[in-house]
């Protein structure tokens, strides 16, 4: 399966990214950067609801335009960008510090990349 | 549908990709705006210093007006607004349509310019010192880019696929 190589290095990714985001906060002292990681693990949480709500079973197969499926997205573009933003705003007002912020954004965007990556790989093998 | 100006405009790609990827950045924009101003209130309350000024109801009114504005124009369903196909209930619909559309337009219109008064009223004119100055002007940039997260969503929205639709109205 040319599956399993891809799903061990996508582990290897995900565990470091909880090691950094872990590693952010324990190093400081201040568990405010959990907040980034639960953003983050949340942010595909509005895409998947609504598209699974939208269509239960493919009547269109490019057409799902709805303004369900629109508002999904639109949440989902915002989880993201506050993942991303929630650290630099509690740096610039010193609740964590600059670096937790650094290793807690990576740690994030490589949590919520394997997400993706993971959710892409199941669905390219439902097609068989 | 008839061109409106002397000059056309430049036809937006009609790609399905391109209008998902407008509502992503439409949803970033709009994060991106709240977080900047809600760092100027966080910084007002927690890392202000001696300063007495600080991030009051009265700024928060303009970005209140701008997401209100926003969820009022993409509300709407675009098709009420041409009056042209009888299909649709007749020419009753298509001035309140077009009347809802106008209070969403003055909303945020609305919440932008009174942003640009709090900011000129409450923290140029006292002419306070920088970090005091930057939750005035966080504010206006909430505001601009809540508006322009509305106009990137309100133009991908209208972008349909072109196999079905033949040309882009805004």
């Amino acid at each position: 399966m040319a599956g399993l190589k891809t799903i061990i290095v996508l582990s290897f990714i995900l565990a470091i990214g909880f090691l950094l985001v872990i590693l952010s906060s324990a190093l400081f002292g201040n568990y405010f950067p959990l907040l980034v990681v639960a953003t983050f693990v949340i942010a595909p949480l509005p895409n998947a609801i609504c598209s699974r709500c939208a269509n239960p079973d493919d009547f269109i197969e490019e057409g799902s335009s709805s303004g369900f499926v629109d508002l999904g997205r639109f949440f989902t573009g915002f989880l993201v960008v506050m993942g991303i933003a929630l650290p630099i705003m509690f740096a610039h007002c010193g609740i964590i510090q600059v670096p937790a912020m650094i290793m807690s954004i990576i740690g994030g965007l490589l949590i919520y990349g394997t997400i993706i990556s993971f959710t892409m790989f199941f669905q390219e093998s439902e097609d068989f | 549908m008839t061109r409106l100006f002397r000059i056309p405009l430049p036809h937006l790609p009609s790609s399905l990709a391109m209008r998902t990827a407008g509502v992503y950045t439409a949803g970033a924009l709009f994060s991106l705006g709240f977080f900047v101003f809600l760092d100027a209130a966080v910084f007002s309350r927690v890392a202000n210093g001696a300063s007495t000024v600080h991030v009051t109801f009265v700024d928060w009114i303009p970005l209140i007006c701008s997401v209100l504005g926003m969820l009022v124009i993409n509300s709407i369903e675009k098709a009420r607004l041409s009056a042209d196909n009888y299909s649709y209930s007749g020419s009753g619909v298509a001035w309140k349509a077009r009347l809802v559309l106008f209070m969403g337009f003055a909303l945020i219109a609305g919440g932008l310019a009174g942003s640009d008064t709090v900011l000129v009223l409450k923290y140029v004119v006292p002419g306070h010192p920088w970090p005091t100055m930057w939750f005035g002007v966080a504010n206006a940039i909430a505001n601009a880019l809540v508006m322009l997260s509305c106009c990137v969503l309100w133009v991908s929205q209208n972008i349909e696929d072109s196999a079905y639709a033949y040309n882009l109205s805004l």
